[in-house]
């Protein structure tokens, strides 16, 4: 996989929701584990959280003729190309590796969180411990040894699988017209092509947390984009203005006339 | 300092000035060592982006409370315009863009409306910069929506106040020559005031409130 | 399995059914979506809206424990609408054959009930043979007495409108699975089915299976790629403890355990030696003597002889008419019957039923040894809640084990497939492997028996022990040797007639059971594992070839599965008369010249047609044939629908007899019931979590418990409605015989039934919690609810229906 674009395609109509794949990522990642209830739900954790890097949503929903459907969703980065996380990171801490995935260097994190209110998916999560940003890498030490992801590894059903970008996006499209009703591809079409493709049996819209739209934050263009570089260029041009005023007009110095009224000075 | 120079400014205003011209400062560095990836290495001299952004958080609590006082002790003066001789003054640009007849000056006070709009500019978008800071500080408790808002505030009071910082730097300084020494020493040549708030001077003298230095109060025009 | 886990992918239409495998064999869940890529259609049947549910075509609710009723339904449906694969049912089952005449079905109960004993004598549940002792047959299948009119008749009673009234599944489900299943009957097409506890833990457990085997031989589907009856065994390696008799009632390989009034060997291998005198019969099970007398020598070695009778002497022998399973067991504790208890890998204050009842047991015993990988509520029980450690008598002692990745060995997966699995890491601590725990008590023991004597020291001394490596420890690849077996002396077999001269010497490894003997010259201590290893040693359960020439995912080099290295068993019955495959699409056998080409045939014998040298493919039956009707469940040779012994009818809707006339009722102060009572209006069943292993010692891994921290019930939203109860509020769950807590799930998977004209809401509780761990947690075992019965060819408890009530906590 060395060298390669990869994208790692969730084909959620083959998705038993096991959860292998949610502890195999804590097993690689050594992630513990956190206290939980029962809170009337096979979900758990109830959300990501700074040692959850993958969860899978359950989600109850009412099909034609009253009969219920269960959707699973295995939540997590989704490893935007043009990635508001590494948009708004202060420090860099949040880079892309050579697989197209979003990494993080704990080192450089500062803990600003600046990345969590950007990520249009709402996945990076903080640790006040170690006052660090964590979410999933795409295992990249496992791509880098040649390994697929543990979740992908883990999954027993192949609804999980990893591969070069074209060919994932391809097979997920050509998964989306096998199963039809209303099947879809999410992940390839906005934030530049996301590096986790998603074959939804199910409209975008009846998945938990998942947004129908998701875009780099307007506020994060505003900021990082306009008022960015225009902090420079305003403070370029007043400093610019000064200069110029004093080489035409000159310093207003006191009259000859003030300073001799009294004669004091 | 020669003998006859006016008292402008007390040592507690000079001490709010400065703790808030500094403060202020260190924000827009650190602020931007924070901001443009090119100035890493102010992180770097601070020990590192996490000391740095330290170092800007709890400065901008120290820039509030600075903000605070100066607020409270300048409104009074340079928050309310004056008229009609502020309408003059901005019709003539205070005289700093073109020439403009001694006579047809308007008589400005302690503060002409541009000191006004910058004590104004610093107020409000100060405000506005410690609040969306302290949300920024703390994004877990607000809503994404709320700070993602105070990002653009943010990002937008920074562009402002520098733009203002710079010309209040010139003109303080090389721009209108005389005035710096009200923030250093706190005292300003009759010269200098007489050219640039000649009603404040006057009023000064007419209510026996101007000190010079090494002489005693006056009380009426000599 | 009768086939196994990739077969499951060969399969036209796969009929979930007592089973949630995505949720309990993931594993399984991979190849049925295989099947689903390659156009099958999945259909779950289960109380409960489930993980598994989610993945198939239809999810059809049905109420806990109406599963005969549901499949009897199906019967009728197949042979009113003549879906039976006719050449399949004519020749390869005994659906031709002639009910003996006293044979009969009144009321819900069969002939040979005796209502005193509460058991039946099979006296009539057999079919006739001619003067030379074969089987009579109608071909015609029109004889009204033939086995397939009599079925018929018998399901008669199984109307659409009486199954869906029993069983809760409205009749449009019902039509749509009987239809989809039922196409399966078409020679090319297969139809699987998918089990597990979900049809083993009732009353009815073993007619539940065996009127689906009916089902799949109407259909042809047994012996064929994507056919069978698929039991998914589990990670507790089910199939490889049954295997080698984990069980009170069987000797390793399904030998009988011998009786007390079975004095002699003789008598032994003739009573389970079946006869026939149909040439056409194989009859394997000729061979029993080969099989019992090898395993003999396996256990006493040298000191087994002709002149001792092998050693039968030596084995234990249980009392005829008693059965020694864990319920009995209980009862016995609870009597004050037994001493000690040896509780080995198994938390029975958690899992078995009736749990108050087991633990009052457990405080009667003088000593119990618990051997596992952690602390459970079993070995804890003295500290139980409720329980005052200061009036517990009985010594306990805890061994830690070693679990599967600490130790090397075989494990049997459902696909009977044996497969070596490896040493991944050292045991913790003083934690040992189970080889070695038992070598060690067993040294000891026999130290004592040498020195002390005692009652019968000579099975005690005489067995053989060395399963050592040279440094001592428990020796798994020795004992897998022993296992396979090998031959005790030089053997040399002379064929006059082929003109061949085979000479195997002494210790050389047996390679399959057909070359066991009754004579003492071969050891073999399970007689379906000989053949793992080859004779010159090679270990087969480490062959890891991916070879698969049929591309039906046979994978004859991988692994061994038992029998013979088979993949499917009675695979000649995937061939017609002339053994030609009936599916050329799936085609895992064939009879091409001479000899068959493809898995391992069922025996090498030309095809039926070949009148001098053809056998029935059925080879393990003494006709040849598979049975329709047969006498082997001791509660009637056709699977009737009977409600759980706890339900939510007053009357059976067929009879006068409500539940199973065969079952063990105990009458101990514990066991309590309250059928159709007011006082416990719901029905409840209980299952495993994915998230959990048993009775829950993942519960000690963080992760795991993370994920499903907390007993739970799940209930509809109607119930929960009617009850005020609001999801993830706790509850507190309770039967006539216990009571726990929980958090309600109000989900809308639990839908309520509509039974005999009136609303019965079935909950569903995990049984992975207990008190033990982890800490503070306030909840206890479901199984305080469950009663202690069972079905009575088994004693597997009936854990999946039962009453309970619930209450706000």
């Amino acid at each position: 996989m060395n060298g390669l674009e990869l994208v790692k395609l969730i084909d959620l109509s083959r998705c038993t929701a096991c959860r292998g794949c949610q502890i195999a990522c804590k097993q690689w990642n050594n992630l513990p584990a956190s206290q939980t209830n029962n809170f009337g739900s096979y979900q758990n954790p109830p959300d990501l959280e700074w040692n959850t890097w993958t969860l899978i949503r359950f989600n109850e929903i009412e099909g034609q003729n009253g009969k219920v459907k269960w959707l699973f969703r295995k939540d997590g980065c989704m490893h935007c190309t043009d990635a508001a996380c590494v948009k708004v990171c202060p420090t860099q801490a949040l880079f892309y590796t050579e697989f197209g995935a979003v990494d993080i260097d704990y080192a450089r994190c500062i803990g600003c969180k600046e990345c969590i209110t950007a990520c249009p998916f709402h996945v990076p999560r903080y640790d006040k411990a170690t006052n660090v940003i964590y979410k999933c890498n795409l295992c990249y030490s496992r791509l880098r040894a040649n390994q697929p992801p543990a979740c992908v590894q883990s999954c027993p059903t192949g609804a999980l699988q990893i591969g070069a970008r074209d060919e994932m996006v391809r097979k997920a499209y050509q998964r989306a017209e096998e199963l039809g009703n209303g099947a879809t591809v999410y992940g390839d079409k906005f934030v530049e092509g996301t590096h986790v493709v998603y074959v939804l049996p199910e409209a975008v819209t009846v998945y938990d947390n998942l947004p129908e739209k998701p875009e780099i934050p307007a506020a994060i263009l505003v900021w990082k984009d306009v008022l960015k570089p225009a902090g420079l260029i305003a403070a370029g041009a007043v400093a610019g203005a000064a200069f110029l005023h004093y080489v035409t007009h000159g310093p207003k110095v006191p009259t000859e006339e003030n300073n001799n009224e009294k004669g004091e000075i | 300092m020669k003998k006859g120079m006016i008292k402008a400014t007390s040592g507690f205003e000079r001490f709010v000035h400065w703790c808030l011209a500094l403060s202020c400062l260190l924000l827009i560095i650190t602020g931007m060592g924070m901001m443009y990836h090119s100035l890493d290495f102010i992180g770097g001299m601070m020990g590192g982006m996490g000391n740095l952004k330290t170092v800007h958080n709890w400065t901008g609590v120290f820039f509030g409370m600075a903000l605070l006082f100066a607020i409270v002790m300048w409104f009074r003066e340079a928050g309310i315009p004056s008229f009609p001789e502020d309408g003059k003054w901005i019709a003539c640009a205070g005289g700093y863009l073109w020439h403009v007849d001694k006579d047809k000056m308007p008589q400005v006070g302690k503060y002409n409306p541009g000191q006004k709009l910058f004590f104004l500019v610093v107020a409000v978008f100060g405000i506005i910069m410690v609040i969306s800071g302290y949300i920024m500080w703390f994004p877990l408790d607000f809503s994404t929506g709320t700070v993602r808002t105070m990002f653009v505030l943010h990002a937008l009071g920074f562009v402002i106040i520098l733009a203002f910082f710079i010309v209040h730097l010139y003109l303080a300084t090389i721009g209108v020559p005389g005035s710096a020494s009200a923030m250093f020493t706190g005292w300003v040549s009759r010269a200098w005031a007489k050219t640039n708030h000649p009603k404040w001077l006057r009023e000064m003298e007419e209510k026996g409130t101007l000190v010079t230095y090494g002489g005693e109060k006056r009380s009426g025009r000599a | 399995m009768t086939n196994h886990y990739i077969d499951l992918k060969n399969s036209d239409c796969i009929l979930i059914m007592g089973s949630n495998c995505a949720e309990n064999h993931p594993i399984a869940m991979k190849w049925i979506l295989r099947a689903k890529d390659n156009g099958a259609t999945l259909i779950h049947v289960d109380p409960r809206f489930t993980r598994t549910s989610a993945r198939c075509d239809y999810h059809v609710p049905i109420r806990s424990g109406t599963d005969i009723a549901f499949l009897g339904g199906m019967i009728k449906y197949i042979i009113d609408n003549n879906l039976i694969h006719e050449e399949y049912v004519k020749y390869y089952t005994n659906a031709s054959f002639i009910v003996s005449p006293g044979f009969d079905f009144n009321d819900g109960v069969f002939s040979g009930f005796n209502p005193e004993t509460g058991k039946y004598s099979k006296d009539t549940w057999t079919t006739e043979k001619d003067e030379n002792g074969i089987p009579v047959r109608d071909y015609t299948l029109q004889n009204p007495r033939c086995v397939y009119q009599m079925l018929k008749k018998h399901y008669d009673r199984y109307t659409l409108d009486v199954v869906s009234s029993v069983t809760g599944v409205s009749k449009e489900d019902l039509l749509t699975v009987y239809k989809a299943y039922g196409a399966t009957g078409a020679p090319d097409k297969a139809g699987t089915e998918c089990y597990a506890l979900g049809w083993t833990h009732h009353t009815v457990g073993s007619q539940n299976i065996r009127t689906m085997a009916i089902i799949q031989l109407l259909l042809g589907n047994m012996g064929i790629a994507g056919g069978g009856i698929n039991a998914l065994r589990g990670e507790p390696n089910v199939q490889g403890s049954t295997d080698h008799a984990v069980l009170y009632n069987i000797l390793p390989g399904y030998l009988k355990m011998p009786t007390a009034s079975i004095q002699t060997l003789a008598e032994y291998n003739d009573k389970y030696t079946t006869r026939t005198s149909d040439p056409m019969s194989a009859n394997w099970y000729q061979n029993y003597p080969k099989y019992s007398v090898s395993f003999l020598k396996a256990v006493f070695g040298e000191t087994a002889t002709a002149d001792n009778e092998f050693g039968y002497s030596w084995l234990p022998k249980m009392d005829d008419g008693k059965h020694y399973s864990i319920m009995h067991c209980t009862d016995q504790m609870v009597a004050g019957k037994m001493e000690g208890f040896v509780c080995w890998g198994a938390n029975v204050a958690v899992s078995s039923p009736n749990s108050n009842k087991v633990r009052k047991g457990l405080e009667k015993l003088k000593w119990m040894v618990n051997v596992n990988i952690f602390d459970n509520e079993t070995a804890s029980f003295w500290k139980g809640p409720g329980v005052n450690p200061a009036n517990v008598d009985t010594e306990c002692f805890l061994l830690p084990a070693a679990p599967t990745i600490e130790k090397q060995g075989s494990q049997a997966n459902s696909g009977r497939w044996v497969q070596w699995a490896y040493k991944a890491a050292n045991p913790p601590g003083d934690a040992l492997s189970d080889g070695d725990i038992v070598m060690r008590l067993m040294d000891e023991i026999r130290a004592l028996y040498a020195k002390e004597g005692g009652a019968f020291p000579t099975p005690v001394l005489n067995m053989k022990w060395d399963y050592r490596d040279g440094l001592g420890r428990f020796d798994a690849v020795k004992c897998a040797k022993q296992i396979n077996g090998h031959y005790t002396r030089d053997v040399v077999i002379e064929d006059p007639v082929k003109g061949t001269r085979e000479v195997y010497p002494k210790g050389e490894l047996v390679n399959g059971f057909p070359k066991l003997m009754a004579d003492g010259s071969t050891s073999a201590g399970n007689w379906l594992m000989t053949g793992s290893f080859d004779p010159k040693g090679e270990n087969k359960m480490q062959k890891r070839g991916k070879d698969d020439p049929t591309g039906l995912g046979l994978y004859l080099n991988w692994s061994f599965a038992w029998p013979m290295n088979r993949r499917i068993i009675y695979n000649r019955a995937s061939c017609d008369l002339n053994g030609k495959p009936y599916n050329p699409g799936r085609n895992i056998l064939e009879w091409v010249g001479d000899k068959w080409v493809g898995d391992v045939a069922d025996g090498g014998w030309p095809p039926m047609a070949d009148q001098e040298k053809g056998k029935y493919p059925f080879i393990m039956k003494a006709d040849g044939v598979a049975s329709l009707f047969g006498p082997g469940m001791v509660e009637g040779p056709f699977p009737e629908h009977y409600e759980p012994m706890e339900g939510p009818l007053t009357k059976h809707p067929l009879s006068g007899r409500r539940t199973n006339p065969a079952v063990t009722i105990f009458k101990s102060e514990f066991d309590k019931w309250a059928n159709a009572d007011e006082q416990f209006p719901y029905v409840c069943t209980s299952y495993s979590a994915t998230e959990h292993w048993c009775t829950g010692f993942t519960r000690w891994q963080p992760w795991l418990l993370e994920a499903m921290p907390e007993a739970y019930v799940e209930i509809s939203e109607q119930l929960a409605g009617e009850l005020g109860i609001k999801n993830g509020e706790r509850v507190r769950v309770s039967s006539v015989r216990g009571t726990t807590t929980c958090v309600a799930m109000v989900t809308k998977r639990m839908t309520p039934f509509q039974v005999e004209g009136k609303t019965v809401h079935e909950v569903g509780m995990p049984f992975n919690y207990g008190w033990r761990w982890p800490e503070g947690t306030k909840d206890d075992a479901t199984n305080l609810l469950t009663p202690a019965v069972g079905c009575p060819n088994t004693f597997c408890p009936e854990y999946k229906a039962f009453m309970v009530n619930i209450t706000k906590a």
